[in-house]
């Protein structure tokens, strides 16, 4: 019929049409490559919802800069940080995702074959920038190099509401993790409890090794392969722990997400926090009164020292990268003095420089509620030491086995019984490191 | 009829064409038959059968993100087995997929015969109940996460209020038992409409002639609802609690989002312990040997279901 025939023929083009199509997209996906029109170089970056909003809107300001210069496009893809690692360890087995990525603590020796080696980008930046802090260069330096470039820390003070202190009859905050103790005795009489988290959290983590360091605690030997977790000091950390758990905080520290402290010091309720700036940052943002009754102080101490396990980020490129030179040129790029101190303006002193030279920013000197804050990198040591850094660390971490020794603890676990548990977690961690070195 | 093409020869006619041949092969039973089912084997080959293999392959070997690993035999099942937070695991799994279906069966039932009624706005209010299925699990559940939040919860404001509980109320997501409570019920409160509208659609199909004869014979509400509904909607409950079963003992996100396995391990179910040993951790062997641990008895279970179902 006249009628159908109009119809076939369009039927026929159309399948041509789709056919010649379907073609060409399987032609691109099977070369990996745009058609001629469309290629233009993008470059990819994976990082974490921060804390301080503003910092990551600073930070894409400046992809977008560094595109227009060099003709490329930098897409800026953020999560939240607690859902990285299952991205990163995703992005690693299917060898593909994003160009780089924020890489945390011990990740660089977690991922180290699979990570583009910076030897050169670390030596050039670190030149100009007057070198690296330690405790920085020692997460991202394996046995076979440079395997990230350290990015920022941050700084892990006491944040504390200075009115809650003062209605106590105090008239410093603690220096001590002793003197936190005696003055949250009081200060939860008063309604104003302390709070450390003693749950599945990064903060968690953060606490925990500085509570255990300033007593002389270990978790490694520094072979980085024996466990050194049972030890009177460990002993006397858990009962420390679970004495202010009893006496100066509250249950609800074991539900704890990583802003949980946060919102329990923004509450009014809270009188002692061991955390960054953000919630300060956040009542000043938000224009909340709190704001004038936060301050902070460098971490406490004890017998052994004070010390603090600030938490360490920096970039890594993957091997399976084909933009490592446009990524190495974007990371030199951001770390120019111009755009680092942009960047930390945004943050609000959150973003600490790993780079002596870039310490120096007037941020920090112009607010007495942040003088303090670099001091802090004297203090700092990556996690696990004395041990050096190492995947079985980050494990540790990953897999929350101090914090949950702890937790054991407070729940009623005999204190000896609790380490024995984190020794054998401990013990299966570093087999998991012996088996893939 | 189809004409053959030797039927053509012979007749002086010329031969068909390709396509012709290749229509009439095609529209052969036996080939035409296989072919429409093939994308449906691909499908289940490409996004089912190759990622399970690829687990089990896991599970034998001693494979970590980016490592390839040996074949490690049953190794990893061993490992896990003897680590104190796995076997803490297996039991939350028994006690919150236990509770939880317990719950969801009773009120399932019980909300499935509330709708039967003729009641007013029938559909809407049907709708609505629907609602916590439709809802994707992470967001629903982060409202969840406020409602049980330590400070803010908005449950023990209520409760406290009308002096059910006195201040400052349980802290929902930070006492072991009070955190395993808080994922079952929220679990439940997720899974109880598709409990609620799959009986549903059972009781539909019970004839009203049954419970008329029943009630003749002076059967009481329960006595109708024990000896005439229930056995007749027992199929239908049959699939349902297969399926719920396989769900609840595999839930992730509820558990991932309220606790992330927490206090102490004790909300962990498998899957989350998966996750964070097969990908926080990198421990693929161990994490596929988790995940995939309790199979054979889920595929025992659906085994003697699916057969007594039949029977039924």
């Amino acid at each position: 019929m006249d009628q159908t025939a109009p119809r076939s023929i369009a039927r026929r083009r159309f399948l041509r049409t789709a056919a010649g199509t379907t073609a060409g997209m399987a032609s691109w996906l099977a070369l990996h490559k745009a058609p001629a029109y469309a290629q233009k170089r993008e470059l990819t970056f994976l990082s974490w919802n921060h804390f301080v909003p503003a910092s990551d809107d600073e930070l894409r300001k400046q992809a977008e800069a560094f595109g227009k210069a060099n003709n490329c496009t930098v897409r800026v893809d953020t999560m939240a940080h607690l859902q990285m690692p299952a991205k990163i360890a995703a992005e690693a087995q299917s060898q593909s995702g994003h160009d780089m990525y924020r890489t945390a603590g011990a990740d660089p020796f977690l991922y180290e074959n699979l990570l583009v080696t910076v030897d050169d980008l670390v030596a050039k930046v670190g030149k100009q920038g007057g070198g690296w802090y330690s405790f920085a260069e020692q997460s991202c330096q394996t046995k076979s190099g440079w395997k990230a470039i350290p990015w920022f820390w941050v700084s892990f003070p006491g944040t504390y509401n200075m009115a809650h202190f003062k209605k106590a009859g105090f008239d410093h905050p603690p220096k001590t993790w002793d003197e936190l103790l005696k003055q949250g005795k009081v200060l939860k009489k008063q309604g104003n409890p302390v709070g450390i988290p003693i749950s599945h959290c990064s903060d968690a983590h953060s606490t925990y090794w500085s509570v255990a360091w300033s007593q002389g605690a270990k978790v490694l030997e520094a072979d980085g392969k024996t466990p050194g977790i049972v030890s009177d000091k460990t002993a006397a950390v858990i009962e420390w722990y679970k004495e202010l758990y009893k006496d100066a905080m509250e249950p609800e520290v074991l539900s704890w997400d990583d802003a949980g402290n946060n919102r329990f010091i923004l509450s009014g309720k809270g009188s002692w926090i061991h955390n960054p700036v953000s919630p300060y940052n956040a009542a000043l943002a938000n224009k909340q009164p709190i704001a004038d009754d936060i301050n902070h102080h460098n971490s406490p101490g004890g017998p052994a020292g004070i010390h603090s396990a600030p938490p360490n980020l920096s970039m890594g490129i993957w091997k399976f990268s084909k933009n490592q030179e446009l990524a190495k040129e974007f990371i030199a790029y951001l770390f120019q003095k111009q755009n680092f101190d942009a960047w930390i303006v945004a943050s609000n002193a959150f973003n600490h420089p790993p780079l002596k030279n870039l310490a120096d920013h007037p941020i920090w000197a112009r607010n007495p509620k942040f003088a303090m804050l670099p001091k802090e990198a004297e203090y700092a040591h990556p996690r696990g030491w004395p041990a050096k850094p190492s995947e079985a660390v980050q494990r540790i971490d990953d897999n929350y086995i101090m914090t949950d020794m702890v937790a054991k603890a407070v729940n009623g676990m005999p204190t000896k019984r609790a380490m024995d548990w984190a020794q054998e977690q401990i013990a299966l961690a570093v087999k998991g490191q012996l088996k893939v070195g | 009829m189809a004409v053959g093409p030797r039927v053509l020869e012979a007749a002086g006619l010329p031969g068909p064409g390709r396509q012709s041949r290749l229509r009439e092969w095609w529209e052969q039973e036996h080939v035409f038959g296989y072919g429409l089912i093939v994308p449906a084997v691909v499908l289940l080959v490409a996004l089912v059968a190759f990622p399970f293999g690829m687990a089990i392959y896991f599970s034998l070997s001693d494979y970590w993100v980016g490592s390839p690993g040996a074949f490690v035999g049953l190794t990893n099942y061993r490992d896990i087995l003897g680590n104190e937070v796995f076997r803490q695991t297996l039991q939350n799994s028994f006690v919150f997929t236990g509770i939880a279906l317990s719950l969801k069966v009773v009120l399932g039932v019980w909300l499935a015969m509330l709708l039967s009624r003729n009641l007013r706005f029938k559909r809407i209010i049907r709708g609505i109940v629907l609602l916590p299925f439709v809802i994707p699990t992470a967001l629903s559940t982060l409202a969840w996460l406020w409602m049980f939040d330590s400070l803010y919860s908005v449950v023990n404001w209520t409760a406290i209020r009308v002096h059910l509980i006195s201040a400052p109320g349980p802290n929902w997501l930070g006492q072991a038992e009070y955190a395993m409570a808080a994922v079952i019920a929220v679990n439940v409160w997720r899974g109880l409409p598709f409990f609620a509208i799959t009986v549903l659609a059972g009781l539909m199909a019970v004839p009203k002639e049954f419970h008329e004869a029943a009630e003749v014979d002076g059967a009481s509400s329960w006595g109708r609802f024990w000896y005439v509904t229930l056995p007749l909607i027992k199929p239908v409950l049959g699939v349902v609690i297969l399926f719920s079963t396989i769900f609840t003992f595999g839930d992730f996100n509820i558990v991932q989002v309220l606790t992330r396995g927490g206090p102490i391990n004790t909300t962990h179910l498998f899957a989350t312990l998966a996750y964070q040993v097969g990908l926080s951790g990198g421990n693929l062997g161990q994490g596929a040997a988790i995940s995939l641990f309790i199979f054979p008895l889920l595929a025992l279970v659906v085994f003697f279901q699916l057969r007594y179902i039949r029977k039924e």
